[in-house]
């Protein structure tokens, strides 16, 4: 099947419910840094915007706007140890096996054969829409993620938005 | 942002469009349902299979804002969930 508008679709949907027009982000370009080693030696973190927390963490609000919110995820969170809270996506098969949005155990299992280098210590969760506060975001919030990643020499990121 | 700092990142998206749009260094779109950018459950052969696909896109991208198509097939017809979450908005 021919992939999903969903902007276009979410467009109508806030026209049809008398809400003003949605001002999407639209980047022309991107920068792009090369991996500085190969795969088999970086260290690899991931992020999930999917209102994914820890079970000994606060449950994210499904209802919160601008919840700029960031957990991090310690490696070696087992799979089954996650609740989402999140109301704009379907997450049934996700509470089954958070390996469908955040696939924890098969990075672990890569880090294992050495097709990666090591699991960075921390992944991170948040960032879970509803976030009408570019400014913020792009100031504060995203450069605080970075730091973050350089303290603990975190060499590639995978993000999972949802 | 992060990438910018000197991090090389990869986006796993469901959205072609919407990444289409914010055009991130790195993206690669499967087209399955939002809430299985690694597929189905307990499939752990297709959840490697994609981390992987991402993770070597991070070798392989030599133009910033690429977007590559996996070639998954989700193998039924999905919709866009307007879930609760936009049904209480319209509340």
């Amino acid at each position: 099947m021919e992939p999903i508008q969903y902007a276009a679709r979410l467009n109508e949907f806030y026209r049809s419910q008398g809400f003003p027009p949605y001002n999407w982000t639209i980047n022309e370009g991107a920068p792009l840094m090369r991996l500085a080693k190969p795969l088999g030696r970086c260290r690899i973190a991931m992020l999930t915007s999917g209102g994914v927390s820890r079970k000994d963490a606060a449950p994210f609000n499904p209802q919160a706007r601008n919840d700029l919110r960031l957990d991090p995820i310690d490696r070696e969170t087992p799979a089954h140890f996650f609740a989402i809270n999140d109301d704009y996506y379907n997450h049934a098969d996700a509470d089954r096996d958070i390996n469908c949005i955040f696939p924890i155990d098969r990075l672990r299992e890569l880090a294992a054969e050495g097709v990666i280098g090591e699991v960075a210590p921390h992944h991170y969760s948040g960032f879970m829409g509803r976030i009408y506060v570019r400014t913020a975001v792009m100031n504060e919030a995203a450069p605080a993620l970075a730091r973050k990643l350089r303290e603990e020499s975190v060499d590639a990121f995978v993000l999972v938005p949802a | 942002m992060v990438e910018a700092s000197g991090i090389p990142t990869v986006v796993v998206s469901t959205g072609r469009d919407l990444s289409a749009q914010v055009r991130p260094p790195r993206t690669v779109f499967v087209n399955f349902p939002m809430g299985n950018p690694f597929g189905r459950p307990f499939n752990t052969a297709q959840q490697r299979a994609i981390l992987l696909d991402a993770l070597r896109a991070l070798e392989t991208v030599e133009q910033g804002g690429a977007m590559i198509d996996l070639p998954y097939e989700w193998g039924e017809n999905f919709a866009m969930k307007l879930g609760s979450g936009y049904q209480a908005k319209s509340a």
